[in-house]
């Protein structure tokens, strides 16, 4: 068996980009004089556990299938060095899987902007609302589906997990709480959830979700009010914040594979965590003072 | 940047039988512009898809793809972005990339061991 070319490999990771199964990708960057299968050359394993492709060596493709089920369990892309019977390989390795979901609730003004930067950005974006006239197509971006649905249940056909990114923006805040309050007390929580409103509305909404009985984990991972702090106003504007959160939360997702340039900047994922459970701890203060 | 825009480019490129090369960031070390991962595919006839960092390093993986098309042969290119700042270069940035650079010849001209 041969490795596959980059061309097969890219027909592979297309569909795997279209909604397939995530795939994990080994090419062949150096392998030792006399060896058949020339860099370049790939080895595909996807998410069921299919093999397609070889580099030429049944024990360099047993090592490498090692990694790659590291790799879409999580590990980072990268290269490796391997010896195999003494003979010194170098592959490269990544997966490939579908874009992160962006799920707006809410169809409303703030939504047209964040959906168009969501597009932009790379999410699949899906936008949620219970109303006719403002659940319409032409009012988003081409790439971007929209959803007429109940907010009693609106997840009830978008599978929420940890590659989902969730805004809720809705018309009411009774909407977006009862959002908050199904998606925190479902699992898996989705990699980002932030919910709109003034600081004031927020702690009522935490206050009230505590009393419900949300763990106080769950609600420190809330991002509210959504977006970062830059004094955004208009809508344009607060889907820059918004987005800019979200780029912040999917960088640090990547661990090591994020440039030092952004790892020098805002700090780790912890850091960002100790940040909000400062900010629901000035809110909400643990004991009763 | 969408990696679809980047596989499309490969698929496209190979059924009208025209050579490409891809480049991919290997490894990185010091402060650059993109992460491990990033892809760059550069058509001889219809330019850029996709970046590796731009002005950052680019120009020089772009002066070893016709080589690496001839050749049919895959290699890795060190690009250092270390340049002095008041150097006007534009490898500033001040770290080093591997990217690795393959041609994508079509089915009947790929060299097959």
């Amino acid at each position: 068996m041969h490795g596959l070319t980059a061309v097969e490999a890219a027909r592979a990771a297309l569909e795997a980009l279209a909604g397939g199964p995530a795939v994990a990708v080994v090419t062949l960057i150096a392998a030792p004089p006399g060896h058949t299968e020339p860099a370049g050359r790939r080895l595909l394993l996807d998410e069921s556990g299919g093999v397609r492709g070889s580099l030429g060596d049944r024990e360099l493709d047993e090592q490498v299938l090692g990694l790659a089920r590291a790799v879409l369990a999580g590990a980072g892309a990268g290269t490796r060095e391997l010896e195999v019977g003494g003979r010194p390989f170098t592959i490269y390795l990544e997966a490939v899987r579908a874009p992160e979901e962006l799920v707006l609730v809410g169809a409303g003004h703030n939504a047209v902007p964040l959906a168009r930067l969501g597009v932009l950005l790379g999410f699949r974006v899906t936008v949620l609302d219970d109303r006719d006239q403002f659940a319409v197509a032409e009012r988003f971006p081409d790439d971007a589906t929209v959803v007429r649905a109940d907010f009693a249940d609106p997840f009830r056909a978008i599978p929420i997990g940890p590659r989902s990114y969730v805004a809720l923006v809705t018309r009411g805040h009774k909407w977006d709480f009862d959002c908050l309050r199904r998606l925190l007390e479902a699992d898996p929580l989705p990699r980002y959830l932030g919910m709109i409103g003034s600081r004031r509305r927020v702690k009522a909404a935490f206050q009230a979700l505590l009393e419900a009985g949300v763990a106080r984990d769950r609600l420190a991972s809330v991002h509210a009010p959504i977006g970062l702090e830059i004094g955004a106003e208009t809508p344009e504007e607060v889907a820059v914040s918004i987005a800019a959160e979200l780029i912040r939360v999917r960088r640090q997702a990547d661990g090591g594979a994020t440039p030092s340039r952004a790892r020098a900047g805002s700090g780790s994922d912890v850091g960002a965590l100790r940040e909000r459970e400062r900010v629901l701890d000035r809110l909400l203060p643990e004991r009763p003072r | 940047m969408d990696d679809a825009a980047i596989y499309t480019a490969i698929v496209e490129a190979a059924r009208q039988r025209r050579p490409l090369a891809l480049a991919t960031v290997l490894a990185t070390r010091g402060s650059v512009p993109r992460h491990v991962g990033s892809k760059m595919v550069v058509d001889p006839e219809g330019g850029l898809v996709g970046t590796i960092g731009g002005g950052c390093g680019e120009a020089e993986v772009l002066a070893a793809v016709t080589q690496v098309i001839r050749s049919g042969a895959a290699r890795v290119v060190r690009v250092a972005l270390t340049d002095p700042v008041d150097s006007w270069s534009q490898a500033v940035c001040g770290g080093v990339m591997d990217v690795f650079l393959e041609p994508i010849l079509s089915p009947d001209a790929e060299p097959r061991p």
